[in-house]
This record gives structure tokens, sequence and C-alpha cells, in this order.
């Protein structure tokens, strides 16, 4: 035994070791990757520009328009860097009539949200210099102003300072863990916040309200059990923002990762404009996007797009007594029972490669899981 | 919150909990002691990290996986098997590091989630090397730890002052789903290629005993 707790020690620091040699050789120098970002095209049907992508999207991505409109990716062509959709329809977007109510009166218990930057590098080259600060990026001001902003509103913000770097794919597994650390406050909705890698900067340069600004794109995990619910979040937030500051909130891309949103059933991921963006124009647009936030969080009516359980709200006249947001609640729970369920059946089946046998192995799961209280007792001894 | 979130959020956990205890209780730990690491786990995630300097350790995040693999360590049937868990976290360590700087990185490109690619390297890695379950929890916790740790000091070498949080995010935290799924991986693979090799052993029998039936029928 002795032998063997020297081994593992001597593992440990061999391990530690490398480690350190791993991090020393730093093999890429991820300085300024940003050149080597690839921008693809999503085309329509009719092969007419729908709009850009940062890096090769895939085949079943998902993408609702600015004029609200749903595509699915169906081919994606590597060599002539586009991506062909097939037009699904008009978006059903949320109802938010609830917004013209003009007698509305909000009492709010407690309103809190979390900010934090996954990729800590991320700047505005025109402004800060660079697109890519290793040490703390630009991204971290469009934070403050978007922190400012709710704050001013009465909103309690949670907003990490921390980095991940390095930006790399591994820098959502380091954001994962201060995603947790804001959670543990009871936040009513959690925000990652970037900037996109367009070269363009005219594909993110808009008026809003007669101000020059810079548009959002918000970005939907579909790996993950809360995907329906976060996609219907971030509808609602576009539904508001189309009412309130049209032309504000760019698109919609739900795309295959999870960006962390398996964590929270309210997380979302920003884009504020894109790195070749005056970051002015960008922190603009975090004062509007702070509205839109906030008006489809606390403004609106119990059910209609608020969280319910933080805000009481009074005269609900034209509220829908549930604006849908528990849709994607309910899907997610059958998804996830569902994938659950079959993928036990499959280790059953595996395990005993008979029908008799995964029921017998099912029911004796059952019961050992449950201390024998399903299906009679647990008869594996301690 | 409407009931449906909050329902999501509980079978959520409460699935994850299952398969941590399923998990566990594969790798020859009492249906007790397997229980009473995945609640260690779970409730060891929601207590304050443990801050070393720069270092912040969670408790059901780090520290009790960290402590299942080096009781099993300890408890290897074989030399080999003992030595064939160390390199394979180390491969699996260096695994993670180079995946995580290979794979996609921005939100628009990620094909298949970084989180879900560790556990899955840390089983294949374990399988080829060991065909054990518990080496496969073995690499895949140590490695994401090794990596985690390797990446802190790429940082610091770097004059980054970057906190290296290992495990921050508790039960949910990539260390512990990469130990399950490099388990639930492992058992996959082993059971299928182990049918298969049974079916072809049984056949193969079944041959035999036809051809000495011949035989003697002949006599």
């Amino acid at each position: 035994m002795k032998k063997r707790t020297r081994a593992i020690a001597a593992w440990l620091a061999l391990a530690l070791l490398c480690s350190f040699l791993m991090g020393a050789a730093d093999l890429s120098g991820q300085a300024n990757e940003r050149d080597e970002n690839e921008v693809y095209r999503l085309m329509t049907p009719d092969f007419r520009e729908l709009t850009q992508v940062t890096g090769k999207p895939d085949q079943g991505d998902e993408y609702i328009s600015g004029d609200n409109m749903h595509y699915r990716v169906t081919r994606v062509d590597e060599a002539n860097k586009t991506a062909e959709t097939e037009l699904i329809g008009a978006y059903r977007m949320p109802d938010v009539s609830w917004l013209d109510e003009s007698a509305m009166s909000v009492t709010a218990l407690r309103r809190a949200i979390a900010l934090y930057c996954t990729h800590s590098d991320e700047s505005y080259e025109p402004t800060d210099g660079t697109s890519s600060d290793e040490k703390r990026g630009g991204i971290y001001d469009v934070a403050d102003a978007f922190r400012n902003a709710m704050e001013e509103k009465g909103v309690t913000v949670y907003q990490s300072d921390e980095t991940h770097h390095p930006h790399d794919a591994g820098a959502y597994r380091r954001s994962r863990q201060t995603a947790m650390q804001l959670l543990e406050e009871g936040v009513d909705c959690i925000i990652d916040i970037h900037r996109d890698g367009i070269p363009d900067p005219e594909s993110y340069e808009t008026e809003v309200k007669g101000k020059d600004t810079t548009q959002v794109r918000l970005l939907v995990g579909r790996s993950n059990q809360n995907s329906g619910a976060n996609k219907d979040f971030a509808t609602r937030l576009k539904a508001v923002a189309d009412k309130v500051y049209p032309g504000l909130i760019k698109d919609i891309f739900i795309g295959k990762g999870s960006y962390n949103q398996d964590l929270m059933s309210r997380a979302i991921l920003f884009e504020f404009g894109t790195y070749t963006n005056e970051k002015e124009d960008v922190l603009t647009s975090t004062r509007y996007m702070a509205d839109v936030l906030y008006r489809t969080l606390y403004g609106g009516v119990t059910g209609a797009a608020g969280v319910g359980s933080d805000v009481q709200y009074k005269n609900s006249k034209t509220a829908p007594a549930d604006g849908g947001e528990g849709k994607g609640g309910w899907g997610g729970v059958l998804v996830l029972i569902l994938v659950a369920g079959v993928a036990l059946l499959i280790f059953a089946f595996v395990q005993t490669g008979s029908g008799k046998g995964t029921v017998h192995k099912v029911k004796r799961t059952f019961q050992e899981m449950s201390g024998g209280l399903f299906g009679g007792r647990n008869r594996k001894k301690d | 919150m409407s009931i449906g979130l909050v329902l999501l959020s509980v079978v959520s956990v409460l699935i994850l909990f299952g398969v941590a205890q399923r998990v566990l209780d594969k790798m020859q730990l009492t249906d007790r002691a397997a229980l009473l690491i995945a609640a260690a786990i779970f409730f060891g995630g929601l207590l304050p990290n443990i801050e070393i300097g720069r270092v912040s350790l969670n408790v059901g995040g780090a520290l009790v996986p960290l402590g299942v693999c080096i009781y099993m360590l300890l408890k290897t049937d074989t030399a080999r098997e003992f030595w064939r868990a160390l390199a394979g976290s180390v491969i699996t360590a260096a695994l993670v590091f180079f995946l995580g700087r290979l794979l996609p990185d921005e939100p628009e490109k990620i094909w298949i989630d970084p989180n879900y690619v560790y556990g899955i390297a840390g089983g294949i890695v374990a399988y080829i090397l060991g065909r054990s379950r518990r080496a496969a929890f073995i690499c895949g916790v140590l490695g994401v730890l090794l990596a985690d740790i390797a990446v802190g000091v790429m940082n610091w070498v770097k004059g980054i002052d970057q906190q290296l949080m290992l495990g921050g995010a508790g039960a949910l935290d990539v260390v512990v789903l990469s130990g399950l799924i490099g388990v639930l991986l492992s058992e996959l693979v082993g059971e299928v290629i182990e049918r298969i090799a049974r079916r072809d052993e049984q056949s193969r029998r079944e041959q035999y005993e036809s051809r000495s039936r011949r035989r003697e029928k002949a006599k």
C-alpha cells in the first residue's frame, strides 16, 4: 500500500510537471486568431444572402432573421463558404401586446440578473487597438455599461470580472464555473456577453431612435435540455425589441453547442456588434438592450414574459394566463425523460441481450435506486 | 418561474444524481457508498470554494471526485490496472488540453459541445488502455483536472493573473461530467464488444460440437 501511495504521489508530480510543460509550451499562441476566422454566408433557398456567421455552421442549425423568418441549414459548402437553408416559415413570435398597457404598475420584491464574459479577450479593434486583448478585453467595458444601465433601473446585477483565457474551446469549461457561482445568487437570468467576429462593420451598424448604434445577435444552444426554454426566452426578447427598438436585435442563431445554457432555462448569449465596430456605438446599444431585457423580465404582467416568482404585478387585464414561457420547460422535461429512458433501455439491452432481460434489468435498477421501494426489496448486500 | 421550468431543473438534477449513483455503483462500491458519494458531490458542490492563493477548489466538483480517484487507485486489483489508470489520466489530460485548442471556439461553429467531448476522450483512453470502468472514471476526472492546471500554469507563465478554478461548477462541473461520461462510454463499448466476442465464441463452440457429433456418427 505504501508503495502505491508513493507511486500515486510520484505520478501526480509527473503529471503536474507535464501540465506545466504543456502550459509553458503554449503551442499555438492565440494572440490574434481573429485573422484566421472564416466567415460563412447563410443563403436563402433562392440563393440570396441572409446573413454572415463566424465559422462553419452545421446542418440542422436554425436561424430566425430580423424579419422573423425561420430557416434551417440544409447543406454547407466548404469550398464557397456558404450554407444553404430551407425556409421553415414565419416564426410565431410571442404576443407582447401587454407592452401597450399604460396603467400597468409593477411591484418587484427582488430583481437580479448575472453577467459574465466567456471570451475574455474579445475587443473592438477601432477603439481598443486590437481585436483580442490577452489580459482583459474591451468586452468588459460593454458588460460594465450593460450593468450600469440595468442598475439604473433598480436591478441588482451580479457581474463576474473573472477572465477565462485562453480564447479556445476550453473557455466554456472555465466560464461554466463562473456561471455556476453567479447562479448561486438566485438570479432571474444569466447573460454571456460576446462580440462577433465578422469583419464587415456595416453588418452590425444601425440607427435606433435617431442614434448611431450597433445591433445585437442572440445565440441559443440546441445541445441541452433547456434549449426550448432558452429559445423561448430569446424570441421573447426579440419580440419586445421589435416593438420598442425596431432593428436593435439583428437575429437569433440556434447552433449546435450548449454555451453553458444547460445551467439555466433563462440563459442567453448576446453578441454586441462585431470586432470592427466602434466601441462607443456598441456602448449605446447596451442602454437599449438593458431596457429590452428589463421589460421582458419585469415590465410585463404575470406570465406574459415576466419571471413571476420574484415579481408581483397588478392590472393583468390584457395578459394571457401563461405567455407560453412554460412551454419550453415542459418540452425540456419530456425530452429529458425520453432521452434518459431510451439511454437506460439501450444500456439494459446491451448488457442482457434480450427483451426479457432488459425488463428485468430496468426493474432491478429501480429496485436498487429506490432502496426496494419500487418492485420489492433490494437484494444487493451492502 | 413557471412550473414547467421548475420541474425541468428538478428533473435535470434528479437524472444526473441517478446517473452518478449508478455509475459509482458499478465501480466496486456498495449501494450505500455510491449514494453517499453522489450526495457528497451534489451537496459539496454547494459549499463555498476553498481558496489557496489564486487556486480555488470546489469540494463537490474537485475534492470528492479526486478522493474517489485516489481510493480507487489504491484499490486496483493489479499493478497493471493501477499504472494504466495513471498513464491514462495523463494521456487524457493531454487530449483535453489539445482538444481545447483544436476544437472550434466560436459559438456559431461549435459542432459538438466541448464539455461533453472531454468525458468521451477519457472513456476512450481508459477503454483502450485498461478496459476498466474505474480507470475510465479516473481518466475522466484526473484528465480534466490536470488539463485545467496546465491552462492555469500557461496563463501564469504569460503573466495573466487569472484564478485557477478546479471543479467550480460543483456537480455540474466538467470534472464530474467527464468521469460519468467516461464510465458510461466504457460500459457501453465494453458490453457491446464482449457480447460480440461471446457470440463468436458460442458459434465456434456450436460448430465444433456439431462437427464432433458428425464424426461420431460417421464412426
